[in-house]
């Protein structure tokens, strides 16, 4: 039974591999170009020194060569990447085998339908999130200079460097194969499954996320003003958290003279991965449970 | 009603008050067969009758809400591996997997069915010259269905159910389809279930029958038992319903004759006595079509002597 | 191997359209004595019917002492049944030819004559039941 889901999803491991070997391949182009540019810059040592403070040109002209390529695109149109990925294995691995009759052939075999249906799950799950972990290393060794002056919670990392990655792929796949259950036609399976999927994404992304854990608040007093609290895909300095790599969750106050901010240490990185991670696998199971009983019950 | 012409032998199928109820709907209601080993069965039914039903009841596809299923003696569960075992299974328009070679399909038999020959399944495709290499995709309808019955031979399962086999095929594929199945049931222990719209070939392949309608069996039985209790009666226009020896499944009334299809029993006596009657055999397509057009009312009042009204002529040339 | 054929439409039903080619063959030499038939499953595989079907027409044959099955061996026609059949029926083929002909100059068509048959043949069992 596991030949038989490795074999039905081969063309799409084939699929994904050849999507990772282009990341790979972009991502080293890029990643090489901004290594070079930041040791030009001697950008290490004005961060370790200052945070970036007494070296603005330097970071300012870093950002207008990377920032746009490497913050704006993963904060658009590529957040929608995992959720793509899973709902396209997902949507027709039940609904593809509705829609061409294949579940007579399938379920008169010898395997009582639920355990075709786990194996083939778990196959597809297991490859998913070998992908998904693969993707994250691409991404987090090429954005690894960026890194250096945004920090790694800012969004548009934090959703691809860490465990969340492969949890936003799990759960797509996990809503497109309860999708296809139910409307037993692959397209709109997918489809069905990305609104729920962004949806649930927003909430934990904008209203769950900055509240994990209690925020900590910082007070900064600044002669010549202090620095914007601004985007947190653009480069901020000097940092209105306190360090680089500090989530900035709001601005309290600010008198232009002083601040006060309130954020997530960069040092709960691991822990808010852990239980974003966390939401998203344990709603990927209530869903893909739901699923095979769902098909179970459909022999009755 | 029912049959059983086992002869003392486990019956390869046997069902007892099987139904199945959609909602406030039955499919089907109170079917109890007994088809005996090695039988190859015509079921027949318009669409909605029940045999769809009925087909995956007996392949363990769906539960049934009422009565049992035995292949072999065995109480069928649906969807256990042991139930799912005992029945072969070809599926209208033999699905398979698109992009799978013919060893890819063989390969997936091997895993999901413990008691998989592939000896058999190979052995019948390149009797048949089909490269084991090719893909699904790439080879004709003929070529698809032998390779869905290869699959299902190569189970190895006692019961073999084939739904609509030939619908989709041209001439030649048909032919050299039903040869190979024709073949394995004189070679061997297996019991075929042929579900067919087809009525005027239901005489060359089959020797049980079994008729549904509104979701009840209307006729099972040996095709041989079925043909003797049942005449084809020529009688003068004036006779009545209850003057005629048996239960009347059809009649046409013409100026100054009727046609009567009559079923009867060893206990009526012989029709022959009466001037201006005539009897005749029937053929299995009259008597699978007067079955097919009876109206609800007369079929479930079939212990009655009244017959039904007639819903139209029973033509001999049918067409499909 | 011997290899029949079948006429799906004919109305006549497989067993004895089987039995009937037999009968024919022998008739025309085709089938002698030794002989053996092909198994029910090349015939079953071959014209694509019930392997009972064949097995239904070989023991109508060994009923009429045409054919016998010699275990394991298959089956086989039997010395005496080509002259005893070609005997018994001849003199009734030659009369049949005649009425034909005569039924043809009277202006009956097949049909005409297939009903006419048919009456007079139910008329003959009567008579023989009473």
């Amino acid at each position: 039974m596991i030949w038989v889901s490795w074999r039905q999803h081969r063309s799409q491991a084939i699929t994904g591999l050849a999507l990772l070997c282009a990341l790979a391949v972009y991502g080293l182009v890029l990643g090489l170009q901004m290594r070079t540019s930041f040791s030009n810059n001697n950008l290490a040592t004005c961060l370790a020194h200052s945070q970036g403070v007494s070296c603005p040109n330097a970071v300012g002209a870093f950002d207008n060569s990377f920032g746009s390529l490497v913050n704006i695109g993963f904060w658009s149109v590529l957040l929608l990447l995992p959720g793509l990925i899973g709902a396209a294995v997902g949507a027709p691995l039940i609904a593809r085998e509705l829609e061409l009759g294949t579940w007579r052939l399938a379920w008169s075999q010898t395997v009582p339908r639920s355990r075709w249906l786990v194996v083939k799950l778990a196959v597809a799950a297991a490859g998913l999130t070998v992908l998904g972990a693969a993707m994250t290393l691409v991404i987090t060794w090429y954005r690894a200079p960026m890194d250096r002056l945004t920090g790694h919670f800012v969004h548009n990392a934090y959703d691809y460097e860490g465990f969340v990655f492969t949890a936003y792929i799990l759960f797509a796949f996990g809503l497109a194969v309860l999708a296809g259950a139910l409307l037993r036609r692959s397209i709109p399976a997918l489809l069905a499954a990305l609104v729920p999927w962004v949806a649930v994404r927003i909430v934990v992304e904008f209203v769950l996320r900055p509240h994990f854990m209690a925020p900590l608040t910082f007070r900064q007093t600044c002669p010549h003003g202090c620095g914007g609290g601004g985007g947190n895909n653009i480069v901020n300095v000097p940092p209105s958290t306190g360090h680089i790599g500090n989530l900035l969750i709001k601005t309290l106050n600010n008198t232009g003279t002083t601040q006060v901010t309130s954020y997530q240490p960069a040092s709960r990185y691991w822990a808010f991965q852990s239980i974003e991670a966390g939401i998203f696998v344990a709603l990927t199971l209530i869903v893909l449970g739901a699923t095979v009983w769902l098909v179970h019950r459909r022999a009755a | 009603m029912t049959h059983d012409d086992t002869g003392g032998s486990v019956p390869a199928l046997r069902t007892t008050g099987l139904g199945k109820r959609y909602g406030r709907l039955w499919g089907l209601r109170d079917c109890s067969l007994s088809i005996p080993p090695g039988a190859i069965v015509g079921l027949v039914g318009s669409n909605g009758a029940g045999k769809t039903t009925l087909l995956e009841m007996i392949i363990g596809l769906r539960t049934p809400t009422d009565g049992q299923i035995e292949v072999l003696g065995h109480t069928a569960h649906a969807n256990t591996a042991e139930s799912l075992a005992r029945v072969g299974y070809v599926a209208q328009d033999h699905p398979l997997y698109p992009d799978f070679s013919v060893a890819d399909m063989f390969h997936l038999g091997q895993a999901m069915n413990p008691n998989w020959d592939m000896a058999l399944a190979r052995s019948r495709v390149e009797a048949l010259d089909i490269v084991l290499e090719r893909k699904i995709k790439t080879l004709s309808g003929g070529q698809r269905a032998q390779v869905s019955l290869a699959m299902a031979l190569a189970k190895r399962a006692p019961l073999l159910v084939l739904d609509e086999p030939v619908a989709s095929l041209d001439p030649v594929a048909r032919l050299e389809f039903m040869r190979e199945v024709m073949a394995q049931v004189a070679g061997g222990d297996l019991t075929v279930i042929i579900a067919s719209h087809v009525v005027s070939e239901l005489e060359r392949f089959c020797d049980w029958l079994v008729v549904l309608t509104h979701g009840h069996v209307q006729l099972v039985g040996p095709v041989d038992g079925l043909l003797e209790e049942h005449q084809m009666l020529t009688v003068p226009r004036a006779t009545p319903d209850a003057d005629l020896p048996g239960i009347i499944i059809h009649r046409d009334d013409s100026d100054r004759h009727s046609s009567v299809l009559l079923r009867t029993s060893p206990a009526t006596p012989a029709a022959q006595a009466h001037q201006g009657w005539h009897t005749e055999t029937v053929s299995v397509e009259e008597l699978v079509m007067a079955y097919l057009l009876r109206p609800i009312k007369a079929a479930n009042s079939s212990n009655s002597a009244r017959g039904a009204q007639p819903s139209g002529p029973i033509t001999k040339v049918m067409s499909r | 191997m011997f290899r029949f054929r079948l006429d799906g439409s004919s109305g006549v039903p497989p067993y004895l359209q089987i039995v009937h080619q037999v009968r024919q063959s022998l008739l025309l030499g085709y089938l002698q004595e030794g002989d053996r038939l092909p198994t029910v499953k090349d015939v079953a595989g071959d014209l694509a019917i019930n392997p009972n079907t064949v097995v239904k027409a070989y023991r109508q044959l060994e009923h009429e002492g045409l054919a016998g099955g010699r275990p394991g061996q298959g089956t086989f026609i039997t010395a005496a049944s080509v002259p005893a059949l070609r005997g018994a029926q001849g003199a009734l083929r030659e009369s049949l030819e005649q009425w034909l002909r005569e039924a043809d100059a009277a202006g009956l068509n097949d049909e005409a004559v297939t009903a006419l048959i048919a009456v007079v043949r139910q008329d003959v069992k009567k008579e023989k039941v009473s």
